[in-house]
């Protein structure tokens, strides 16, 4: 180890700023440990006593679980147990102020005094109160009393929120934090989904926050390797957080300004998400069991209204007559099919398809979910099974998962030295749809389910059996029903997440704590492309593929904490630490084409005529330094402030380290004098800014690497010769990407909390933004990853929760979050000119988002364009049809055909006449919760909209051309009355770009708690709901979802393009706890 | 005292942790890929600076058929058009803004395929200058020779933006920066010094067969020979008088080069050094230097090698079969024009590698249908080339499919130049140079191939004859464009006086009834140049647009 580090010394000053930097650091390590030692002394004995009591609500007088009773300004803190019951042991003797919190109460202060020896009881009784502003909030390495943040900070209520068919953590914070935009990639199950806190900060790296799971940084990257790109686009991957099973998360916490999120430095740009899983108990009557299961049922929100088989039919037919379609197309309705002995006695027969009635189905659902939690004062655990099968509403799509997590915690001499453990293993079982869409003209699964003509059968019966009706010597047009049951798509993960930490009370109010996480996952793709289905055929008479990857992820802290009271509510909370993290990923592909059988499917690619094997590997470093001050004055002033220096190994050389610096305060105005009197029973201004990063490029970019793969191979003679090639032009000026954030905040709590909230504004500014820019030629590759240009934001978020009736017998919660946001790209790689000749500004820019379906190749839908947000609509601006059936567009005088500012030759505007045509962003977001408790009835409804936000309509685009009948293809009804001639392509517009405002019923729970003390026990419960997601969707929109996908281009937001259809789940559920 | 010593140990052991584990980090964040390779520590024996050289080559890949450079030369021309069929093929418009010589700095056609173009052809200097810039340092056999292959395939790189673009930037080191245009003159003076450099000071007279396809002294001829038949056009920077003639021939004859005072000279003794080489001939067949064995045809002179595997195979078919003919499954788009097919005689065997009328599977001989199951037909005109049908347009079939294809990958090579181009440049210049008898007896013996005469015998020569049989010859090849301007008549493509159409200005076909077969083109004269393009510029301020644009 010594040895290591000497060399590495001396590597380091070669660069002398970052040899500077990393003394300054060396010093600072030894001057923290000094500390210790200096502290170790201070630990002596002293008598010590204990707190006992119970929690109750102050409405039904029901006992409380999970209420955090704590000693202000000391470590000790407790969680009730299921009775409600707590105990506080080891307390050093002397008087007390005991706070009791949970989520949805209003916190409750007792003065207590502590004797040598005895047993001090406290009786506390919470009353309801709005959600926000309560219970001691998990920040970055460590818990903070929530009066103390001075940052922006936001949770959730992990239990209100595990409502329905809940996979992952992403879709429990959906529409219940403001300013925190998560949209499912699409209905699958376990979809991915795209986060965007405050609008993201990056236009090419990655907008997506931090995860943060029992205080270990998760490498949030995709867990298996990606599909083949043989034919089409791959399917997207699955959500990585899959893994977690959210009946274990406790609680989730958001970071979203860059005083909150500073302590994470460079990973912290695009926000926090901090979750914490639940930990043992233990209870009055041993151990306890918690078993919650239910089962679902699923089917498809909306559909596509395509021509039934009959209107087809009539519609070529006329168009035949008409003479826009070539006879020979009659031909290609129905199929014929032989009635009799003789050679002519044949009928045609017209099939009425439904191509997507038979592609999607009624799926079902179901979870099974056992935990435990049990053990002695000072040894606990909590162990839990989860098993949940999800089918998908298409064939041949779907998620098992099998999982199982063990946490343990243990303290010993006297509570000063607490070991905790976490592991987590889950074994995820994918079936993915193959070759979802995106499958260029060819098409994939959708594109043929919105375009194969809908006059043939599905399959068809003769002496040979019973097969899938393919067309007849053709390889472009496919059975899409064929497609989706006989390709095979399979990806199995197995990873295992585990951490142990160890705290140690040096001294009074001085805890050192040491972290090691270890992060594994192993991912299968599996797939077949048989012979039996014509694409299979093409691929080379049957591909199969497999490939593994292989992420690890190692991670070390040791933070240390100290928290002092002095006086009347001053306080000093201080953090410093040091994380190291290691990133791994290793990949193996083996590919084989030509089988003989499909028997083999991907278990033998050695069978292949022509095999392929490939593999590749990659590492990457980050090491961090970090301290948090946070100190409060007469517990009215609060001031933090945060210095992370963040090295990471893949930027160049003298760029590898960087300083991420905040500093926030809070007046707790509440709290003085002239406040006594006022309605508000809690009110705060806090004020933050800071500086955030954002890595953003992967391993060994900023070196000129040679590549050995095909496209450096080359024949000499007639045999391939292996070659090089640089597949990068290399930067050693590559930095991260730096996003300053500015916050003011108000929260407020009226009274007696009984209606809180905060209003928060931010405005931010990213520079140095990383982007691929194209560099002058020659050069090894067309453009260059470079720190150029700056992207602004800024928006106003607002929640507000309220208890609007409390009553015993019933309490009614409600809540509100509201958040508008703006971006805007300020400056891309150079800054704008004005043309001497015209005046007209030139801005440099970059297109975006492709357009996919047939014929739109490198046609791209968005620029990327200085003075505009990202998600901006860029093309032709449609007028109308005219008599003819052609379509007219917005041209100036200065483009060729062009009269009267419309265009004349039906070939569409010049590219100079494109504008501006929509913008992706809403106006503003909504989320609307509300929880009525009535006796033993529960009602909860979560509502979501968004307003003013466009969205462009690709499968409208495609789909809604009637041309297609003249390639032999189905489109979409609304073109049947729509006055476009046949003859007219589709060319995107602003006749395409929608309005996509919507409210959406997201989820609709009732729940009834049973009385069945045989079973339960006292004071244990049984719980019966049901509960319906996605019921109600009110929208403008005419596609299929006004939420969509968007790419995973450049920045790209807002498209629609036949994506997986998203369900309508009912779901019926029980939990017991006994 | 337990206690205490446990909690000394304790914290003892977590300071040492505290201590050392941090140091041990931060100091290490050198980056050494796994599974890539740094360029300093490689080039240092001849097997890493073959792999090297090979990623030289497969550069080669983008400037043959399926890539920007071939498809800019072609769809610009009367060779190749691109309807746009159904739903398909609209792709932004780039195909037609292309065909309709419409472009603009910044319009479709100049987005994907000039400016591919352009980073295709510098991507192949920028490998070259790499290459030769990290084998400098090293010993190994035949150094001479593989240094002069990486200029000769710089020097090939470069004559493709002079002749797309005109004069470019002249770089030889391998750092990224900011240069301004050389002139078009220099550019021709700077790839002609290399290529006679490369051939007198390295380059073999011949490969062995498991060699063949790498650069020999007869490549380097085979560009001067091209460059120099086009000395008229190369040396000049622009459309406009004193420079190109959009609308007359721009003749070699009296353009000084280094070679010699007069370029028409210099392409003549380039091309008969090839002719009377031991090492080429002729091809028995006319088909011989396309089918996927073409690697044995003697008359290949310089070549993309392809073999039939994946991402190392020709795919030009692709993009003009019908969906059904092959397998997988081709895209149906390109075309020629019905007065290009019209104007062959129909007893010249060349025409063949065109297919008209009914259709089967290329490989199986099986007749096809189109979509709706109805037999499949090329026509020979297209009635609109905005809204095509499936059959329409004949479509150029030169390199006819391997039957060892790996998917779309076939195993034909493709020439860039081979010796049946030298005796067309033979015969232009020594037209030029008023011997025309020679002239003819060069274009007969062409036609009247050694194994199997492909046409008959031509009774006289002039400059339209010498154009035409250019385009007989070497229809697909990628060098129309080039010889339409050369002959002056590539931004004038009018073809015939009843042009307009239904008001929609199509061009009639051979005859006033037959369909449209395309549209006019009576484009600016300063065309005879692509545009840079406008995110070219954006990328380096020194360049200047070319006149017109």
């Amino acid at each position: 180890m010594y040895v290591r580090q000497r060399t590495a010394i001396r590597r380091s000053t070669s660069h002398p700023a970052e040899g500077r930097r990393m003394q300054l650091v060396r010093h600072l390590v030894p001057a923290l440990v000094a500390g210790l030692f200096w502290a170790v002394p201070l630990g002596g004995q002293e008598a010590t006593g204990a707190v006992a009591g119970k929690v109750v609500d102050a409405t039904t007088q029901q006992p409380l679980a999970n209420v955090e009773v704590a000693l202000a300004g000391t470590p000790h803190r407790e969680l009730t147990r299921p009775d409600g019951s707590f105990v506080l042991n080891g307390v050093p003797a002397g008087p007390y102020r005991l706070r009791a919190t949970r989520i949805g109460y209003g916190s409750q202060f007792q003065e207590i005094a502590v004797t040598a020896g005895g047993t001090t009881t406290a009786q506390v009784s919470l009353a309801p109160a709005a959600a926000i502003l309560e219970p001691v909030v998990v920040t970055g390495y460590g818990t903070q009393r929530r009066e103390a943040i001075t940052g922006s900070v936001s949770t959730v209520n992990a239990d209100a929120a595990n409502v329905g068919v809940i996979t992952n953590v992403d879709q429990m914070i959906q529409g219940r934090a403001a300013g925190v935009e998560i949209t499912q990639n699409s209905g699958e199950p376990g979809a991915g989904a795209q986060i965007l806190i405050r609008g993201g900060s990056s236009v090419s790296a990655k907008n997506e926050p931090l995860y943060v799971i029992d205080g270990v940084p998760i490498n949030n990257v995709s867990t298996e390797p990606q599909a083949s790109g043989s034919v089409g686009d791959p399917s997207l991957p699955r959500n990585p957080l899959n893994l977690l099973n959210p009946s274990d998360i406790a609680s989730i916490t958001l970071l979203k300004d860059a005083s909150a999120t500073a302590i994470y430095g460079s990973r912290a740009s695009n926000g926090v998400v901090l979750i914490e899983t639940k930990k043992g108990q233990v209870g009055g009557g041993g151990p306890s069991f918690e078993y919650d299961t239910y089962a679902s049922t699923q089917s498809p929100a909306r559909k596509l209204d395509l021509l039934s088989g009959t209107e087809y039919a009539t519609f070529v037919r006329q168009q035949v007559t008409a003479g826009n379609i070539d006879p020979a197309r009659l031909g290609g309705l129905g199929i014929v099919v032989r009635t009799g002995p003789n050679p002519g006695d044949t009928t045609r027969v017209i099939s009425n398809t439904n191509w997507e009635n038979e592609l999607t189905r009624s799926s079902v659902s179901h979870s099974q979910n056992l935990a435990f939690t049990g053990g002695s004062e000072d040894t606990r655990y909590r162990a839990s099974v989860n098993y949940a099968k999800q089918e998908g509403v298409t064939l041949s799509s779907g998620l098992e998962r099998i999982q199982g997590r063990l946490t343990a915690t243990h303290s010993d001499l006297n509570n000063r030295l607490r070991i905790g453990l976490n592991v987590t293993t889950s074994h995820i079982n994918n079936t993915y749809l193959a070759y979802e869409n995106q499958g260029g003209f060819e098409g994939g699964v959708f594109e043929n389910m919105a375009s194969f003509n809908p006059t043939l059968p599905v399959t068809v019966t003769d002496s040979t059996g019973t097969r899938y009706y393919e067309l007849p010597n053709q390889t472009s047009s496919r059975n899409p029903v064929a497609l989706a049951n006989q390709l095979i798509n399979i990806g199995q993960t197995t990873r295992t997440l585990a951490n142990g930490n160890a705290e140690f009370d040096v001294a009074p109010g001085l805890t050192a704590k040491l972290t090691v996480g270890l992060d594994k996952a192993n991912g299968v793709r599996q797939e077949y492309y048989p012979n039996s289905n014509p694409l299979g055929q093409q691929l080379g008479g049957g591909l199969a593929r497999q490939a593994t990857l292989d992420n690890t992820t190692q991670t070390l802290q040791t933070v240390l904490n100290y928290q002092r009271q002095f006086g009347s509510g001053n306080s000093v909370d201080f953090v410093g630490g040091y994380e190291y993290s290691k990133f791994q990923d290793d990949t193996i592909i083996g590919q084989g084409k030509g089988f003989f059988t499909d028997a083999f499917s991907f278990n033998n690619l050695g069978g292949a005529v022509t095999p392929l094997t490939n593999s590749y590997a990659e590492e990457w470093r980050l090491v961090s330094f970090f301290t948090r001050t946070n100190v409060g004055l007469k517990d009215r002033f609060f001031v933090t402030g945060v210095l992370r220096y963040d090295g990471s190994s893949t930027f160049a050389p003298g760029n590898k380290w960087a300083l991420f610096p905040a500093l926030s305060g809070s007046w707790h105005l509440s709290q003085e004098e002239f406040m006594r009197g006022t309605p508000f029973s809690d009110l705060r201004l806090r004020l933050g800014w800071g500086l955030q990063g954002n890595p953003g490029v992967g391993p060994y970019t900023s070196l000129i690497t040679l590549a050995a793969n095909t496209g450096a191979t080359y024949p000499f003679g007639d045999q391939p010769h292996g070659g090089v090639l640089a597949n990068s032009n290399g930067n050693k000026d590559l930095k991260w990407e730096q996003t300053s954030q500015v916050d003011g905040a108000v929260d407020f709590g009226l009274f007696n909390n009984r209606l809180s909230g905060s209003v928060e504004y931010y405005h931010k500014n990213t520079k140095d933004l990383l982007l691929e820019a194209n560099v002058s030629q020659p050069a090894l590759q067309p453009t260059q990853l470079q720190n150029i240009g700056r992207l602004t934001g800024h928006g106003l978020e607002a929640t507000v929760d309220a208890v609007l009736v409390s009553h015993p017998g019933l309490v009614w919660r409600a809540g509100l979050v509201f958040a508008a946001e703006r971006n805007k790209v300020v400056e891309l790689n150079a800054p704008c000119t004005t043309d001497k000749v015209t005046g007209a500004q030139l801005c440099p820019s970059i297109d975006t988002g492709p357009i996919s379906g047939p014929g739109q190749s490198n046609a791209p839908s968005e620029r990327i364009l200085p003075g505009y947000p990202l998600g901006t609509f860029f093309g032709p601006v449609f007028l109308g049809v005219d008599q003819t059936g052609r379509q007219v567009f917005f041209c100036t005088a200065a483009s060729t055909n062009c009269a009267n500012g419309r265009t004349t030759d039906g070939k569409g505007p010049a590219a100079a006449d494109y504008q501006v045509i929509g913008n992706a962003n809403p106006d503003f977001t909504l989320g609307f919760h509300s929880q009525v408790n009535w006796k033993r009835f529960d009602l909860s409804v979560l509502i979501r909209a968004a307003v003013g936000q466009d969205v462009f309509n690709n499968t409208a685009l495609i789909y809604s051309t009637k041309n297609q009948a003249r390639q032999g293809k189905n489109f979409l009804r609304p073109a049947l009355t729509d006055p476009t001639g046949i003859l007219e392509t589709a060319v995107y517009s602003s006749r395409w770009v929608e309005g996509a405002s919507f409210v959406r019923l997201q989820n609709i729970t009732i729940g009834y708690d049973l009385d069945v003390p045989w079973l339960t026990r006292s004071a244990r419960s049984a719980r019966l709901y049901a509960s319906a997601d996605n019921l109600v969707l009110i929208t403008g929109y005419s596609g299929l979802d006004p939420e969509v996908f968007s790419g995973t281009g450049l920045a790209v937001r807002g498209i629609d393009y036949l994506t997986y259809p998203r369900p309508r789940t009912i779901t019926g559920g029980l939990k017991l706890v006994f | 005292m337990k206690p205490r010593l446990v909690t000394a140990s304790i914290g003892a052991a977590g300071l040492l942790g505290l201590l050392l584990v941090p140091l041990e980090g931060c100091t290490d964040l050198d980056e050494t890929p796994p599974s890539l390779i740094t360029s300093s520590n490689f080039f240092r024996n001849e097997a890493e600076v073959l792999a090297g050289l090979a990623g030289v080559y497969a550069q080669l890949r983008s400037t043959a058929p399926e890539g920007t450079i071939y498809d800019a030369n072609e769809v610009s021309s009367d060779e190749i058009v691109v309807p746009i069929r159904g739903s398909d093929w609209n792709d932004n418009g780039q195909w037609i803004d292309l065909h309709n010589q419409t472009w603009s700095p910044t319009s479709a056609a100049t987005t994907n395929f000039f400016n591919g173009a352009w980073n295709n052809a510098y991507t192949g200097v920028a490998r070259a200058n790499l290459f030769l810039s990290a084998v400098q340092p090293a010993t190994f056999a035949n150094k001479a020779s593989v240094v002069a292959e990486g200029r000769a395939l710089r020097a090939f790189y470069y004559y493709i933006l002079m002749d797309m673009f005109g004069g470019v930037p002249i770089v030889t080191t391998t750092d990224i920066a900011q240069r301004p245009r050389s002139t078009r003159h220099e550019l021709f003076t700077f790839i002609e010094s290399e290529l006679i450099a490369a051939r007198d000071s390295g380059l073999p007279a011949t490969r062995s067969q498991s060699d063949n396809g790498r650069f020999t002294q007869g490549g380097a001829d085979a560009i001067l020979a091209n460059m120099y038949v086009n000395a008229g056009v190369f040396t000049k920077e622009g459309a406009g008088s004193g420079g190109i003639s959009a609308s007359s021939y721009n003749s070699c004859s009296g353009v000084a080069v280094a070679a010699g005072p007069d370029a028409c000279l210099a392409a003549d003794s380039a091309a008969t050094r090839l002719m009377n080489s031991p090492y080429y001939r002729l091809a028995d067949s006319f088909p011989q230097s396309f089918r996927a064995d073409n690697s044995s045809s003697p008359e290949n002179i310089f070549v993309v090698k392809f073999i039939a595997a994946d991402g190392l195979g020709l795919d030009v078919i692709m993009s003009g079969l019908h969906y059904n003919q092959f397998s997988p499954t081709p895209w149906n788009g390109f075309a020629t024009l019905a007065q290009t097919y019209n104007s062959f005689d129909a007893a010249d065997k060349r025409r063949q590698v065109v297919l008209i009328g009914p259709q089967s599977n290329v490989l199986t001989g099986v007749p096809v249908t189109d979509r709706s199951g109805a037999p499949l037909v090329f026509t020979d005109s297209i009635t609109n080339i905005l809204s095509a049908t499936e059959g329409e347009g004949p479509r150029i079939y030169k390199w006819p499919a391997d039957a060892a294809h790996i998917g779309p990958n076939n195993g034909n090579d493709y020439a860039w130049f081979r010796l049946g181009e030298m005796y067309l440049i033979k015969a232009e210049v020594e037209n030029e140079l008023g011997h025309t008898a020679t002239a003819l007896q060069l274009l007969n013996a062409l036609r009247n191939r050694p194994g199997a005469a492909v046409a008959a015998p031509l009774a006289a020569v002039d400059r339209s004859v010498i154009l035409n049989e250019r385009l007989f010859e070497l229809l697909g090849e990628g060098k129309r464009r080039q010889d339409l301007i050369r002959f002056g008549g590539y931004t004038a493509r009018t073809d015939s006086a009843s042009a307009l159409r239904n008001g929609k200005g199509c061009i009639a076909g051979p005859t006033p009834q037959s369909p449209c077969t395309g549209w006019t083109h009576s484009t600016a004269d300063y065309r005879v140049l692509f545009p840079i393009p406008q995110s070219q510029i954006d990328a380096n301020a020194q360049l200047k647009q070319n006149p017109g644009y």
